[in-house]
């Protein structure tokens, strides 16, 4: 019995006569009638969705009576929506602060929970518990906490000395609140994550660090973050589109009142389609805030190539 | 040899895809088949589904469910399904989903504010020969009950609930500050001066509340200050806001002269829930509210006195928000079928057990004779001056511009109330966002 390898031959380029070919087109429908759920459920959930929503955007439209195409119209309203301008502004203000806090929080607190203490499995999952609870019961507790004359927080500031707060009903302190709260539940997420990527960084290279002399800041420093940097612009993306997607703690609080000191690009868009029934000028909205997010996509796409490059340059 | 290793005696994979298209075609012809002989949601044997968004919750929920039981009884080539439906205050949202998407319910609970956004669908049922119909003559219902179903002069709805605005008094806060309980034809002077009398800040007490979200609940309350001082929501020419001016600004002056005596509680969460439990909880001396509030406020143990809106004139004038059952029109037996059903829920015995259970002023005024009723408000204090109000009480106009007008408002009435802006300041930025959006609309 012969043990010598077979050769590989390549199929033959003529195409298959007969009943081969009758085989191989079954073969593909039997493949697509597998796929095909997952097919028309991505068509019908994702794409139809997505170029309905782009053809809206050009139209003026209320959704139940026939819509009348304006082109580019409805953006160039958006340009010069003083209401639309604020809702930007909310959601930049928004978004720079949330992510960096919530990045460097949860990084702090990694950074502490990765050593040995007691009851340290009890610290992570309490810091884990406020991302469990969803926006809608969070928003619905701090209204409480924070209400200016019946809440607990504004009798906590009197018993310190503190003179009382507005919190959510002042137009100057309502964003600030709420990127509070969002901290409170949002960073337990980045701590989770870093976490993880701390138990990957080799203990050789932080030995060998610590050998050569290296106290922990050096550490930190020159062998921790460069190693969970991937992670951190995995978690700078992340924060940044979960941020500037921010809706239902809005809905929740503040409708983005007071004097639409809270209203963000989302909340915007809600009120445009359903409480305004403009639905083709939210859409536009929607858009504005779609391409943003695909330019900060592919804009760290790029800087992640670049340093790629950049570090095999350094390694070859 | 074959290369795929079927297991022997099992189906092979193709003839169970077979087997499942065959099937799926099967259904589907089935389903088109049923559908060309008897109109989709009709049985075989005759029996018509509808399908009821309802938006209630707890007790009312209860009721609802009793009445459709009661329904099904005497009304068996029916049934109604209450599932899928969505809590009131997102009904809107989840109907013009299904509008667009082509299913709407058979019937839903609409707020009337926002019958006039869903009459643009030509799906909105028209429902004249049901209120006709009735037992109860449609001309003997409350006019706040008729105006608020009634868009462009057609009946688009049947009224659901029907409430109206009047002040309801904590009595024992008003013993402790030495006040007299407030009485017919008082005056926004005295309220305000009885909102200053009865704050103490020490205890955390307040004369009144204001829920100040920007919403609808902080708006309508506004209204009757405005047509009692001459305003109205449109104006005559249908273009502009009708209370620019001195109504406006007069009307916001109230709740300027509240915040800067730091008098009243503003509620900032939507909805204006903390308000009414810091009144259920004895904070507020006064609060304007609708009879729906008086099971928790009985709930809580207050003791209370309910007394009519105050009025600059001295004339009474309050407002209604009647809510609505709307119909869709699915085919012609469902329809036929939800609107049987509609009109059922007006029958005397249906709409006594549904007023009384959910916190409904009674939708006619044979309805308020009746000695049933009569024992009911004889045991709820209170409710007969929500019943007596609706006499002079007007309902916001039923036009699609009016989410414009309120939106704009709403942010003046706040700004307002929060010390940000002055009346007129605010009042000219509304008129001229409302104005603006109106032009649009029109």
């Amino acid at each position: 019995m012969s043990r010598l390898p077979t050769p590989i031959t390549l199929p033959d380029v003529t195409p298959p006569a007969g009943p081969a070919r009758r085989r191989r087109r079954r073969e593909a429908a039997t493949a697509w009638a597998f796929v095909l759920p997952s097919v028309l459920v991505i068509l019908g959930l994702s794409v139809i969705p997505v170029l309905w929503s782009l053809l809206l955007s050009f139209q003026y439209s209320d959704l139940l009576t026939p819509s009348v195409w304006v082109g580019w119209d409805n953006y160039r309203q958006l340009a010069d929506d003083p209401q639309f301008g604020q809702a930007v502004r909310n959601t930049l203000v928004y978004t720079a602060l949330y992510v960096p806090l919530s990045i460097g929080l949860g990084l702090f607190l990694a950074l502490v929970l990765n050593r040995r203490i007691r009851f340290v499995g009890l610290y992570r999952t309490l810091l884990f518990v406020p991302f469990v609870v969803s926006a809608a019961a969070q928003g619905v507790l701090f209204a409480f906490i924070l209400d200016p004359e019946f809440g607990a927080a504004n009798s906590l500031l009197h018993r310190i000395g503190v003179s009382p707060q507005g919190f959510l009903s002042d137009p100057a302190q309502a964003l600030l609140v709420l990127v509070g709260i969002s901290l409170w539940s949002g960073t337990g997420f980045c701590v989770v994550i870093y976490l993880a990527a701390l138990q990957d960084v080799p203990r050789e290279l932080v030995e060998a660090a610590t050998l050569d002399g290296a106290d922990r800041r050096h550490v930190l420093r020159h062998v921790t973050l460069p190693t969970i940097a991937p992670v951190s612009v995995f978690l700078l993306l992340w924060q940044t589109i979960t941020a500037l997607q921010v809706f239902d703690l809005v809905y929740v609080t503040t409708k983005g009142g007071p004097l639409g000191s809270t209203t963000v690009i989302v909340y915007f868009v809600w009120e445009q389609a359903f409480r305004n029934f403009t639905a083709g000028y939210g859409a536009a909205a929607a858009y504005v805030l779609g391409a943003a997010l695909l330019l900060i996509a592919a804009g760290t796409r790029l800087v992640r190539r670049r340093e790629d490059r950049r570090l095999k340059g350094a390694t070859s | 040899m074959d290369a795929v290793h079927r297991v022997r005696g099992g189906p092979s994979r193709r003839d169970v895809l077979r087997g499942g298209g065959a099937l799926a075609l099967t259904g589907a012809a089935g389903a088109a088949v049923a559908g060309c002989g008897t109109g989709l949601g009709v049985d075989s044997d005759g029996v018509v589904h509808i399908e009821v968004w309802h938006g209630q919750t707890s007790s009312a929920l209860n009721v609802v469910k009793r009445l459709v039981a009661d329904f099904h009884r005497s009304h068996p080539k029916i049934r109604i399904d209450l599932s899928g439906g969505v809590l009131a205050d997102d009904m809107l949202q989840k109907v013009m989903a299904g509008l667009v998407a082509g299913s709407p319910p058979d019937v839903a609970y609409i707020f009337g504010s926002d019958l006039a956004s869903v009459a643009r669908s030509s799906q909105l049922a028209d429902m004249t020969t049901v209120v006709e119909s009735g037992q109860v003559p449609w001309k003997q219902y409350w006019p706040a009950a008729r105006d608020g179903v009634t868009v462009d002069g057609v009946v688009r709805a049947v009224p659901a609930v029907l409430d109206a605005l009047a002040v309801v008094c904590n009595k024992t806060l008003f013993h402790r500050a030495g006040l007299d309980l407030p009485a017919p034809g008082w005056t926004w002077q005295d309220f305000v001066e009885t909102a200053r009398k009865l704050t103490d800040r020490g205890k955390g007490t307040f004369g009144t509340g204001w829920p100040a979200a920007g919403d609808e609940d902080t708006v309508w309350r506004m209204w009757p200050m405005i047509w009692d001082l001459g305003g109205e929501v449109i104006d005559e020419d249908t273009r502009r806001i009708g209370f620019a001016g001195e109504p406006g600004i007069r009307a916001l002056e109230v709740l300027q002269a509240l915040a800067q005596d730091r008098s009243v509680y503003v509620d900032p969460k939507p909805g204006g829930e903390q308000m009414y439990q810091a009144f259920a909880s004895g904070r507020l001396g006064m609060v304007a509210t609708g009879p729906w509030q008086l099971p928790d406020i009985r709930q809580a143990e207050i003791d209370y006195h309910v007394v009519p809106l105050p009025s600059f004139s001295g004339r009474p004038v309050t407002i209604s928000g009647p809510d609505t059952w709307s119909v869709f029109d699915n085919g012609s037996a469902r329809l036929k079928a939800a609107r049987t059903f509609v009109g059922w829920l007006m029958r005397p015995g249906p709409a006594y057990l549904w007023d009384t259970g959910v916190g409904s002023l009674p939708q006619s005024r044979p309805a308020e004779r009746r000695p049933r009723w009569r024992a009911h408000a004889a045991e709820v204090p209170g409710l007969s001056v929500f019943t007596e109000a609706l006499r002079t009480a007007r309902v916001r106009p039923v036009d699609r511009a009016y989410p414009k007008i309120s939106m704009p408002f709403g942010e003046a009435i706040t700004a307002v109330l929060l010390g940000k802006s002055t009346p007129a300041t605010a009042l000219r930025r509304c008129a001229d966002e409302a104005n603006a959006a109106m032009a649009t609309v029109r």
